[in-house]
């Protein structure tokens, strides 16, 4: 098994990536959140930037509504930072030199960019031999339009996504962060893989993942229907082709919503003794899922005229006590509050170095011998420079001090 | 699963017991990459996702769905309530590195699916389950499709912003289409299971519990950060202060300048309107200020545009536009075809199709699955006398007891 030999543990204990090491020069969100994955089970994330051109976070995002630097940022949690100019010579090769005591290369810079600092696939495999890359962009590496720039909606729009989502009578539907994220969740699953390999073969490998494509992959099923029959599926608000009911319901409260969904005719039957009505079970419009999904319009305004008079806990209650698919539409508040999240360790609370405490995201999975952890908040710029210039690299304190001077380190 | 040398997951083999979505989609993920993946399904009907609407042919019908979900496995039959049936499964998890299984929690002590009995029985396996809420917890026994998952995870409320709830705000949440919430419960236990393989050697085998719920979360917690500076984010506020998705005269786009040169760009394409040459518009704080009269004069501007000009034209001076495009634009796409993302799989009663494969590259090489979903039970024969060696008179007599 390839791992690095310098690699301190630092990270949490017995975590599946324990002891590897992650060369992180992504930025935003798709990149970061690929190496934050990395980063929770248990690799030794170094998150190299730089004042030139900081990270999103690091400053305003007044498109966003919010006019000052986040004090925490959940995609650079957990990692190292260090600052490196990669505009002089001497920047790119100290990131070299990062490289060759890493295991794992992430980028997210626009396709070539990598390559015109010197620091494309092809060079960085003989500095660290074995080396697994992954390169996340909008549209990919090769094509017509790699160079094209993106965010998350753009992802959604080019891929189909967004296009897919809205109201059957409406406009196309933006789709945000999770485009972005989901993106660098599979860019994750790919580094993975080929880490996978590497450990059985020694061979190293480039992961290109398009954001474009990840989202062709959320309607992977529309593009083969259409490939099939020559016919594409539209907008279709919240329905779901021969399910009814199959939609989110007003309830007791401000802005309060219950997602309900009834698929079999066993469940029929018990969502209609929940609701005290016996009559739609002889009723020859909800005999079958057909009929029920061609008068799904009725039932929709029945079942909401009884959720508007019922909190979304209540309707959740009584319809999983009779196996019927219901649950709450969470807010961020009632997801940091839910204490089966918190039993999960999916939510859980930190506090900064500054003495902030927050509920923050944490991993998304529970191993049964390696757990993944949190356990570091966002770092400061350049914060771990001494470790990773000094005690990883070996230059001196002298040396550090003249290329921060000379804004190499900076 | 394809037969390429590089392929990273290439020897592994993993059994995939999966009704769901999400684990289904892990299982293809697995395939895309290499694993030979063998799906267990109930003798005779099969999984209940083949009946999955929409079909693409009535008799006998195929699933969209459970072909998308399901191409590049193989596909054997296998009666999991009967003592025989339990064995050979136990055959089969002798040869496996990983079971994916989403079988509910009541049910797997029954169907001896459990944690505990696997790893007494399978020390070295990785084991993943798959669930809406995860195999622990309170809601660890609720019942949950697409849509409550995607509310679970915070998302569903969230949906939708823009141009979508300025032309419907007094509608509710519309959700993301499809089975996007599912889907990444499917990547986030492909994530899970392949950090697992990784740890084989110094950790043996383990149980791995992936919530869909948590993995939506997880993708979703800009959210829980922006709770943490003290904004609770609403569909409402959560909207771009300006740009978004734009009317053309002949489609949609969107369009999004978070940064200073990007904007610039921007009006440059508009063709230096006065009205975005304003001084004060230069301040990116002003513009979120001034957001809904850049947003009017931006929309009245796109409708005199075409898409795929404007889009090409915009690229030129860097401005990130994209056109939203259906699965037809999709499939005739240039950059599409010059990635090689489709692949021709030939499906039953349908001949070749295009089908898309994987959302990732290694070395330049597009994924490839190999083949299309079989009916349940196709491979019976390759892999219990084939891979297991039974005889074909056992497997005839599994066959009349309903067993396989």
């Amino acid at each position: 098994m390839a791992r690095s030999e310098n690699a301190p543990i630092r990270n949490p204990g017995g975590a599946p990536l324990q002891g590897v090491r992650v060369a992180d020069f992504t930025m935003h969100a798709a990149g970061p959140f690929c190496a934050h994955m990395l980063s929770l089970l248990g690799a030794q994330c170094i998150k190299i930037e730089t004042a030139v051109r900081p990270d999103i976070f690091r400053k305003p995002h007044p498109v966003y509504g919010r006019m000052g630097a986040a004090s925490f940022d959940q995609v650079a949690s957990n990692k190292l930072s260090v600052q490196l100019n990669l505009k002089s010579p001497e920047g790119v090769d100290l990131a070299k030199r990062i490289v060759a005591v890493s295991d794992i290369v992430a980028e997210s810079f626009r396709p070539g960019v990598m390559e015109r600092l010197g620091l494309g696939y092809e060079v960085l495999k003989q500095v660290r031999p074995g080396l697994v890359m992954v390169s996340i962009s909008a549209s990919g590496q090769t094509g017509p339009e790699r160079g094209y720039a993106g965010y998350a909606p753009l992802f959604g729009a080019a891929g189909g996504l967004g296009t897919l989502t809205g109201y059957e009578d409406g406009p196309p539907t933006e789709i945000r962060h999770v485009m972005d994220h989901s993106t660098g969740l599979t860019a994750a699953m790919g580094t993975l893989a080929a880490y996978l390999r590497k450990q059985r073969t020694g061979l190293g490998q480039h992961v290109d993942v398009a954001a474009r494509e990840v989202a062709c992959g959320f309607i992977g099923d529309a593009l083969l229907q259409y490939a099939a029959t020559g016919t594409a599926p539209r907008r279709m608000g919240n329905d779901m082709p021969q399910i009814a009911p199959h939609n989110t319901y007003a309830c007791a409260g401000e802005d309060a919503w219950v997602a309900i969904v009834v698929e079999t005719d066993a469940q029929w039957r018990a969502f209609s003794t929940v609701l005290q009505r016996s009559d739609w079970l002889a009723d020859t419009r909800y005999a079958t899922a057909a009929s029920r999904w061609t008068h799904r319009r009725e039932l929709d305004a029945a079942v909401g005229a009884w959720t508007r008079e019922r909190s979304r806990e209540e309707v959740t209650q009584v319809l999983q006590a009779a196996g019927v698919a219901a649950f709450p539409s969470y807010t961020a508040q009632d997801i940091v509050d839910d204490p089966h999240m918190r039993e999960r360790g999916a939510i859980k609370t930190m506090t900064s170095p500054q003495g902030e405490t927050r509920s923050v995201v944490g991993p998304p999975w529970r191993f049964s011998r390696s757990p993944a952890a949190l356990e570091r908040w966002t770092p400061a710029l350049g914060e771990h420079n001494d470790y990773v210039f000094g005690e990883l690299l070996g230059l001196s304190r002298a040396r550090i001090e003249e290329l921060v001077a000379t804004k190499v380190i900076y | 699963m394809s037969e390429h040398k590089d392929d990273p997951l290439a020897g592994i083999t993993v059994i995939e017991h999966a009704d769901g979505v999400a684990a289904s989609y892990a299982g293809r993920m697995f395939a895309a990459l290499g694993a030979n993946v063998i799906k267990i399904e109930p003798p005779s009907v099969g999984a209940a996702l083949r009946h999955a609407a929409p079909s693409l042919t009535k008799e006998p019908a195929a699933s969209a769905l459970f072909h998308y979900l399901n191409s590049g496995k193989r596909f054997v039959t296998c009666a999991l309530g009967s003592t025989r049936g339990r064995a050979l499964l136990d055959e089969l998890l002798g040869k496996a590195a990983l079971l994916i299984d989403d079988t509910p929690v009541a049910q797997r002590v029954q169907l001896a699916l459990d944690p505990d009995s696997i790893a007494a029985r399978f020390p070295a396996l990785v084991h993943v389950s798959v669930l809406p809420f995860g195999a622990m917890g309170a809601h660890a026994g609720y019942r949950a499709s697409e849509l409550n998952v995607l509310h679970a995870g915070g998302e569903g409320y969230l949906m939708p912003n823009g141009l979508t709830l300025e032309s419907f705000p007094d509608r509710g949440p519309v959700k993301i289409y499809g089975h996007f919430a599912e889907m990444i419960g499917g990547t986030s236990a492909a994530v899970a299971a392949l950090a697992a393989l990784a740890a084989c050697e110094a950790s043996g085998g383990q149980f791995v519990d992936v919530s869909v719920q948590d993995a939506n979360v997880s993708v979703g917690c800009f959210a829980v950060q922006r709770l943490g500076e003290g904004v609770l984010e609403n569909r409402r506020e959560r909207s771009f202060k300006y740009g978004g998705v734009l009317e053309c005269s002949d489609g949609y786009i969107g369009v999004l300048t978070l940064e200073q040169r990007q904007w610039e760009g921007l009006v440059e394409l508009m063709g230096n309107p006065p009205w975005a040459l304003d001084p004060a518009l230069r301040d990116p704080l002003e513009r979120s200020r001034r957001g809904a009269e850049i947003n009017r004069h931006l929309r009245a501007w796109a409708t005199t545009q075409r898409v795929d000009e404007v889009v090409q034209r915009g690229q030129a001076l860097s401005v990130p536009l994209a056109k939203y495009n259906g699965p037809g634009d999709i499939l005739d796409s240039e950059q599409i075809k010059a990635r090689h993302v489709f692949e021709p799989l030939e499906l039953p009663s349908l001949g070749t199709v295009p089908a898309f494969t994987a959302p990732l590259q290694l070395d330049g090489h597009a994924l490839a699955l190999g083949h299309g979903a079989a009916a349940p039970g196709a491979d019976n024969e390759a892999i219990w006398c084939g891979l297991l060696g039974h005889t074909a008179t056992e497997l005839d007599d599994w066959i009349r007891h309903g067993t396989v």
